[in-house]
């Protein structure tokens, strides 16, 4: 009997573990379920309203507008180029400077940490951080969207301690077979660390690709916004009301929803699929067994 | 957070204006001679203006016949509108302003045209043609401490009307609504005899969102609907003081309607939290039998849309007349106006032909190729000399957004004017003759220093009360108590600073 009732109690959390996990798995997919669907359903059958999950008639007629003109593709162009650069510049810079600050060694590095972390709690607010750029002759180039951002003060002290809890034996030995300081960060502390990395390369990708503010606010040749930039235009000129004050009353100054959609679509697809390649530093445990006790 | 940071800004953007405006002083009589060297010379124009759709190529079709018809060089800036209003603030303190500057009237702007940043135009507009045969309404309504710095973006004054489903109303024996009870007589009808035959009870009279009281828009429905019964646009005169809308007994009643129609179910149950753009779903899916927020020359969009989902449909349009006749709330006149910043035109003399240039885009050549386009490519004439457009979709894309950005008018212009459809040419008529029936808002150009400081949280308190007065959550001692506390919390000041610049306008 208590045999029975253990797996009985056992199947019961197993089946609200089940029913738990489907249900915040489903709220979580079926927003993007919908805007692909929508992206693709023809503009009168999202007019009927509804969820539309599965559209019954497939059109893709939001792509061809989308795509009619050059600026969604340039764009896009545009936010590749920033999101890879800037990435690399990102995770050289961090990890560089992350590096000495967790070695023991440097000298002055409490104050060098201090001045680092109060970074994170004051800014220059918007106008004296773009006079700097400004004044640095970034303005209207790409590089205003990747030097400001160069460095993230949160990511730069988390990967610090990251290298820290890589054991001094391993450098002790790379040191005794006569490495300098230089390469142990590169052969053995940065290989060592790929999840972090790849866990950092993430964040930076991912706000790269997102970059809307800075890109406002530097860039003002329209030709050179990022893709955000760009989607926001879309979807906010698609929110218009026909004939509120923005436009003079026009019949199509409506964008259906399903280009909003579409657009959407076009704008995440690139930054998801980088998520795969990144899968498998996430699971390993590269420290495991590395030095033996 | 927002509003420590904007008061953050206003400190830097008044010392940096100070600051640079002692630089501009010294550099400026170099520049003066080159700048009156010849007025052959193409004019050079650098605008700076919200974008509209997508940002056109530089240097396109539109802008060549431009700069050839105005002898000008243009270089416009497009900038994206979620982020324009840090983009001003940032181009205003770093001075790296354009020659002309399209802004919309808020505190931040009031504020840097009160430290004397910008030109005043109002002593210049009488020579140019154009710009001075305009209604002085559209003028005056953008002034500041009586001084005119902004050439508006012009729009309809007068854009209020009743878009309703005639084939609905026909069927159920209904007419346009006049009087408060017709108004609950048609959304009593449109919701309980079930005009689309679907058998459930899912249309409404007519459908709210959560802008229905917005205490800043003139177009909002409470004030369209409460105008018509004689409550003032906004702000109004009672016995020489100004008295704020929801103060007047017709407003009041308006609110004591729509509360009944709470209670009753007759208008949506979820008013206060339902975006614009659902609303517009649900007039587009045939659910709807008056369309409030929309203005009147949409009406044929209108139909367009709810055809889509609904094809027997049938639409009109009617003006939106109350028991004292054709009555409606004034709005603003202008989607936002241009500044031109003394730190980019230097002399008068540049200033004056600035002018002349948009003065020229309400040419009757320009005024077409703004607001129809170039002939063969975006619209054809048709035998009776009107436009028709050729390819909309094109229009859009390589027009629109100089229509919508330089000042033009789209149907009363003095370009080619346009072939329109039966219901077009009704609402432009009725935006036309509203003209003659408006209610100003008497505040709308005085200044207020208490408004400009707590104004949003005075404006939340007074819209939440009347949603909860509406839902039923208070009655009318709660609505009286509510009034009071915003009375107190500094409603009262402002009223007295108006009243006391009304006072001054009538010395």
């Amino acid at each position: 009997m208590p045999m029975n009732d253990k797996t009985f109690s056992n199947k019961m959390f197993d089946g609200v573990n089940y029913a738990l996990l489907t249900l915040i798995s489903l709220i979580t997919i079926i927003p993007f379920i919908y805007i692909v669907s929508v992206s693709f359903a023809s503009p009168s059958e999202v007019v009927k309203g509804g969820l539309l999950l599965v559209p019954t008639e497939f059109t893709l007629s939001a792509y061809k507008y989308i795509f009619s003109t050059g600026t969604m593709v340039k764009s896009i162009g545009v936010s590749i180029y920033v999101t890879a650069l800037g990435t690399m510049i990102n995770l050289m810079l961090t990890s560089i400077t992350a590096y000495p600050l967790a070695r023991p060694t440097l000298r002055g590095r409490r104050t060098l940490m201090l001045m680092i972390l109060i970074t994170m709690l004051f800014s220059g607010g918007m106008i004296p951080t773009y006079f700097v750029v400004k004044s640095l002759g970034l303005i209207n180039t790409y590089w205003s969207l990747m030097i400001p951002t160069a460095i993230s003060a949160f990511n730069l002290v988390v990967l610090k301690n990251f290298f820290q809890q890589v054991p001094d034996g391993l450098e002790d030995a790379a040191r005794m077979d006569g490495c300098n300081d230089i390469g142990i960060l590169f052969r053995i502390v940065l290989p060592l660390s790929m999840p972090a990395m790849a866990t950092f390369g993430l964040f930076y990708a991912v706000g790269h690709w997102n970059t809307f503010f800075n890109a406002v606010i530097y860039i003002n040749d329209s030709d050179k916004w990022p893709v955000q930039v760009v989607l926001r235009q879309i979807v906010l000129l698609s929110q218009d009301r026909i004939g509120d004050s923005t436009s003079q009353s026009d019949p199509a100054d409506y964008l259906p929803q399903t280009i909003r959609m579409a657009s959407i679509v076009v704008a995440t697809v690139p930054i998801v699929l980088v998520y795969p390649f990144l899968q498998k530093h996430f699971a390993k445990g590269v420290l495991l067994g590395s030095v033996k006790g | 957070m927002n509003r420590k940071r904007s008061a953050a800004l206003f400190c830097t953007i008044a010392f940096t204006a100070g600051t640079l405006a002692g630089c501009t002083g010294s550099g400026a009589p170099a520049k003066e001679e080159s700048a009156g060297a010849g007025n052959n010379t193409p004019l050079e124009v650098t605008i700076a203006t919200p974008q509209v759709g997508e940002a056109p190529k530089k240097g396109s079709d539109i802008e060549q016949a431009m700069e050839k018809y105005t002898n000008a060089k243009i270089d416009i800036q497009w900038i994206p509108d979620a982020a324009f209003e840090d983009k001003k603030n940032i181009m205003i303190a770093s001075s790296e302003m354009p020659k002309a500057f399209k802004v919309k009237a808020n505190a931040s702007t009031l504020n840097a045209i009160q430290s004397g940043l910008f030109w005043e135009i109002g002593p210049l507009l009488k020579e140019y043609k154009n710009l001075s045969e305009l209604s002085p309404m559209y003028y005056d309504n953008i002034k500041v401490d009586g001084k005119l710095y902004g050439l508006p973006l012009y729009r309809d004054i007068g854009r209020a009307g009743i878009v309703y489903r005639k084939d609905w109303f026909d069927a159920l024996g209904l007419k346009p609504p006049v009087t408060l009870d017709d108004w609950y007589n048609v959304a009593k009808a449109v919701a309980e005899k079930d005009p689309d035959k679907n058998s459930q009870a899912d249309t409404y009279g007519f459908f709210l969102d959560k802008n229905y009281n917005d205490p800043v828009q003139s177009n909002s429905f409470m004030t369209r609907l409460s105008v018509p019964n004689g409550a003032p646009n906004k702000w109004g005169v009672e016995n020489g003081k100004i008295v704020a809308e929801f103060m007047t007994q017709p407003y009041m009643d308006t609110m004591k309607l729509l509360r009944r129609m709470f209670q009753e179910k007759l208008i949506n149950q979820d008013f206060s939290i339902v975006q614009t753009a659902d609303s517009d779903n649900k007039w587009n899916a045939g659910k709807v039998g008056i369309r409030v927020n929309t203005v009147v020359t949409a009406s044929a969009t209108s139909f367009d849309n709810v055809s889509k989902s609904t094809p027997n449909a049938v639409v009109d349009v009617v003006p939106f007349t109350g028991p004292s006749g054709l009555k409606i709330p004034a709005e603003t006149g202008n989607n936002g106006f241009y500044l031109f910043p003394k730190s980019s035109v230097k002399t008068e003399a540049e200033l004056k032909r600035l002018l002349g240039f948009f003065d020229k885009l309400l040419d009757a050549d320009m005024s077409t190729l703004l607001t129809r386009g170039v002939e063969g490519k975006h619209f054809t004439k048709t035998a009776d000399g009107k436009a028709q457009f050729k390819d909309l979709t094109l229009f859009n894309l390589e027009v629109k957004p100089y229509r919508d950005s330089l000042p033009s008018f789209e149907t009363t212009g003095k370009g080619i004017p346009l072939k329109q459809n039966e219901l077009q040419a009704k609402g432009s008529k009725i935006a036309a003759e509203n003209l003659q029936s408006v209610v100003p808002n008497v505040a709308l150009t005085f200044n207020s220093q208490t408004y400009t400081e707590k104004g949003v949280e005075l404006d939340n308190m007074i819209r939440d009360a009347q949603t909860k007065y509406i839902m039923g959550k208070i009655d009318d001692a709660g609505w009286q108590a509510e009034l009071d506390k915003w009375l107190k919390a500094g409603g009262q000041k402002v009223i007295d600073e108006y009243t006391a610049e009304y006072a001054k306008t009538k010395k």
